[in-house]
């Protein structure tokens, strides 16, 4: 049978409309802040702060900023989707539809996916002729954007099929997600910390995500891209993973 | 000469929730393709259990489940690409508007575009919802939601139909319709599967009947059959005769 027939084509097309149709909710606020970011951080603090690694701050932010973004929409997309439909019960639509559970899983985990990728191109879009930079190996960091907003997604559709009360929700967000993301080297390289803390950053896997991005756009990071490529590999497999049990087994989702 | 397949096979079903209460005591019945068939009982009684372990939203501890000789697991697609379910709870997807419900619906059963899109012009017209069909569901009255329920429960042409409590917070010149179309529907060889509280809406409506009580089927008739057995005047009578002698043990 095929992954991708009708059924899953058509939910996967449902996940896009949910979003674009609430665009000033979903798009326009992640998108300023990623560019209010840029703007403090980097405009505003930005001279006071020597380059890193070689590179201007400003510069050296934007790769993290955007996929920050591109984190945040993504899991955040497909854990409310998810989530909205088991509160409401209308994901039983779905459930007892000819689709299989992996079906599922990957369409709810797509949606999310496409509109992280959306705002982190957003901020790209906007970033990178305001820092004047030239992205040095376009296809990798399309890769890893890729995978981090797969690996983020699918985490999203894992806590969405999982969550019984709105605070889940914001839990993953607040608690796990934006703390991760902040942690992960967005501002800073790892070199900046102290041993402690930078052996606890390797337990971070928005760090590896950052690193590659970076790596990818500025061709400055702090570790080699291609084993943190296959991290990040690995990661989206066992967010998926996660996903499809989630969706298999979540409470309250089957009885 | 081959026996003809039943529309519904179930055998011996047992679901156990987590909180230990058993709802479907090992239930066994079947229900004849073309067959108008009412399942009655009170609250709890495992009438939402069945549907819900037919259509997988339950999972049961054992026993089998045949859709037109499908299993109900085994081959889930073909067996649920023929089913239609129009659920007791309101669950229409908030982000859609009437006519995207319906879309969508057939979408997720493979339905080819051009015809989902004729199949709805034809069920919008059919259930009133023609100028409500660029409305979000989540404005709509109930009686327009379970309209919606229904149309959407149809857009891809099942060979049987649940219908759970589908007259439920209805005013009466609705019911009525709906009685009308489903009869409707029957006769054009659907088989169709009604829970209701409405006992005289079985009556008027089903062919066959089943009760069910603490997750066993009590009895199973025609309706006239069950009347004779009761030697009861309608199918209240019938059903309080049952349901007292199984509260009475």
């Amino acid at each position: 049978m095929l992954l991708a027939d009708r059924s899953f084509r058509t939910l996967l097309s449902r996940e896009i409309l949910r979003f674009t149709r609430i665009w000033m909710q979903t798009i326009v606020p992640p998108l300023l802040i990623s560019l209010l970011y840029l703007v403090v951080f980097g405009v505003a603090l930005g001279p006071r702060i020597q380059e890193v690694g070689g590179v201007p701050y400003l510069q050296y932010i934007l790769p993290g900023v955007a996929l920050m973004s591109l984190i945040t929409g993504s899991h955040m997309n497909s854990s409310w989707s998810v989530f909205d439909a088991k509160r409401e019960r209308y994901i039983d639509e779905v459930l007892i539809s000819p689709m299989s559970d992996l079906q599922i899983a990957l369409a709810y985990s797509l949606g999310g996916t496409l509109r992280g990728l959306i705002m982190g191109t957003g901020v790209l879009v906007v970033g990178i002729p305001l820092v004047g930079v030239t992205v040095e190996h376009p296809g990798l960091l399309l890769l890893i954007g890729v995978l981090s907003s797969f690996t983020f997604a699918s985490l999203g559709t894992m806590v969405g099929a999982m969550a019984n009360r709105i605070d889940h929700i914001s839990f993953l967000t607040n608690v796990v997600v934006q703390p991760l993301a902040f942690l992960g080297g967005v501002f800073y390289s790892v070199e900046m910390l102290p041993g402690a803390l930078r052996m606890a950053i390797l337990f971070d896997p928005i760090f590896y995500m950052i690193d590659a991005a970076r790596y990818a756009t500025l061709e400055t990071s702090d570790l080699s891209p291609y084993p943190t490529l296959g991290i990040v590999l690995l990661l989206a497999a066992l967010a998926f993973t996660g996903a499809w049990w989630a969706i298999n087994r979540g409470p309250n989702l089957r009885y | 000469m081959n026996e003809p397949v039943p529309a519904l096979k179930v055998e011996k079903l047992r679901k156990t929730y987590s909180n230990g209460l058993v709802a479907l005591d090992g239930v066994s019945l079947e229900v004849a393709a073309g067959r108008f068939f009412g399942l009655l009982g009170p609250n709890g009684a495992g009438k939402t259990s069945l549907i819900n372990s037919v259509v997988s939203l339950a999972r049961p501890d054992s026993g089998s489940v045949e859709v037109f000789g499908k299993d109900a697991h085994r081959e889930f697609r073909e067996a649920r690409r023929m089913i239609g379910v129009s659920p007791q709870e309101i669950n229409l997807d908030k982000f859609l508007t009437v006519e995207e419900v319906l879309l969508y619906h057939a979408g997720y059963y493979g339905v080819e575009k051009k015809k989902a899109k004729e199949r709805a012009e034809e069920l919008l017209e059919r259930f009133e919802l023609t100028g409500k069909r660029k409305q979000r569901v989540s404005v709509l009255s109930g009686g327009m939601k379970r309209r919606v329920l229904f149309a959407r429960a149809l857009m891809h042409d099942p060979k049987l139909l649940f219908l759970d409590e589908p007259t439920a917070g209805v005013d009466v010149e609705l019911r009525y319709k709906l009685w009308e179309y489903i009869r409707e529907l029957n006769h054009g060889g659907l088989t169709i599967l009604l829970t209701t509280h409405y006992l005289e809406e079985a009556e008027e409506l089903c062919e066959e009947i089943a009760l069910i009580n603490d997750g066993r089927i009590a009895a199973q008739d025609t309706s006239v059959g069950l009347k004779e057995r009761y030697a009861a005047q309608s199918i209240e009578e019938v059903y309080l005769k049952v349901m007292g002698h199984v509260a009475g043990g």
